[in-house]
């Protein structure tokens, strides 16, 4: 049973590509952010690190059974500073994912905390198990 | 996306566009997957007039959880993140995000004021603001003719 699942395929998933510049002209890096799934009694929870997004430069949709994730980073390092060690960059965060009819779309819920997206993917009613009466004949 | 293009997009050379794309999204992933399991978590640290400053992305910290300390000029900083309580061990399907504890100890190349030091962590990113001591004068010192 798979509830949820990349859009995009693994060898795709992970690299890292030159976003289109933006207004004022600077490339802007895209990069997949990790994120951990797992499942609870109601359906699915989904966390994605995106450090550096706050809520408005996240944008989260749902549509056609997709699940698009986009985080804007904004920094404010001041562009005087000399870089002297460089371990990650500044970009975007994109990512996308199938969901299937088992989701209740309309109940999805998200919060974005500390840079950490959690986002609750309930399972819909039809999807749990059902009793059916059985009736003497 | 079309990493690599030649010149010209003639039809017997697009398979091996493909597959230098293929090959070069390989590399990628290679990177990629390093990044994974490079240190936790990743820093820059930049340099300004009078201070340094070091960025860390460390997102989903309580900053409770949150040490950070200097000594000889050495930065420290660590902590713990935790998987969500909820979740049992079983219950994953998927588990790319770090868990557990860490710490980084960061050498910094000038001495520093080390009562000048602040720390913010907003939207999942540490920032701390270290000055530098201010640096003795350069002293002149008079050479004496010899006998």
């Amino acid at each position: 049973m798979t509830d949820i699942s990349d859009h995009n395929p693994p060898h795709e998933s992970t690299s890292m590509i030159p976003a289109p510049e933006n207004s004022s002209g600077e490339p802007r890096l895209l990069f997949n952010p990790p994120i951990d799934i797992y499942e609870t009694p109601d359906g699915l929870v989904l966390y994605a690190d995106l450090p550096g997004v706050d809520s408005e430069g996240l944008d989260l949709q749902v549509q056609n059974n997709r699940l698009t994730l986009f985080g804007r980073v904004t920094t404010d390092v001041p562009q005087s500073a000399q870089m002297l060690h460089q371990e990650y960059h500044i970009g975007d965060f994109l990512r996308s994912f199938i969901l299937s009819d088992e989701v209740d779309h309309e109940r999805i819920h998200a919060k974005l905390t500390n840079g950490v997206l959690r986002v609750e993917l309930p399972r819909a009613a039809r999807a749990k198990p059902r009793r059916i009466e059985v009736s003497g004949g | 996306m079309p990493i690599f293009r030649w010149g010209q997009p003639w039809d017997p050379f697009q398979d091996l566009e493909r597959e230098v794309d293929r090959l070069l999204q390989g590399v990628n992933l290679t990177l990629h997957g390093v990044r994974f399991s490079r240190r936790f978590p990743q820093v820059n640290l930049f340099e300004l007039d009078d201070s340094y400053v070091l960025t860390a992305e460390i997102p989903g910290i309580d900053i409770s959880q949150l040490d950070v300390t200097i000594a000889s000029n050495c930065l420290t900083i660590k902590g713990t993140r935790l998987p969500p309580a909820e979740a049992g061990e079983d219950a994953f399907r998927r588990q790319e995000r770090f868990h557990g504890p860490w710490q980084r100890k960061i050498q910094l190349p000038d001495r520093i004021n080390e009562d000048g030091m602040r720390a913010d962590y907003s939207a999942g990113v540490l920032r701390v603001t270290l000055q530098k001591a201010p640096s003795a004068a350069a002293r002149h010192i008079k050479v004496n003719e010899g006998p």
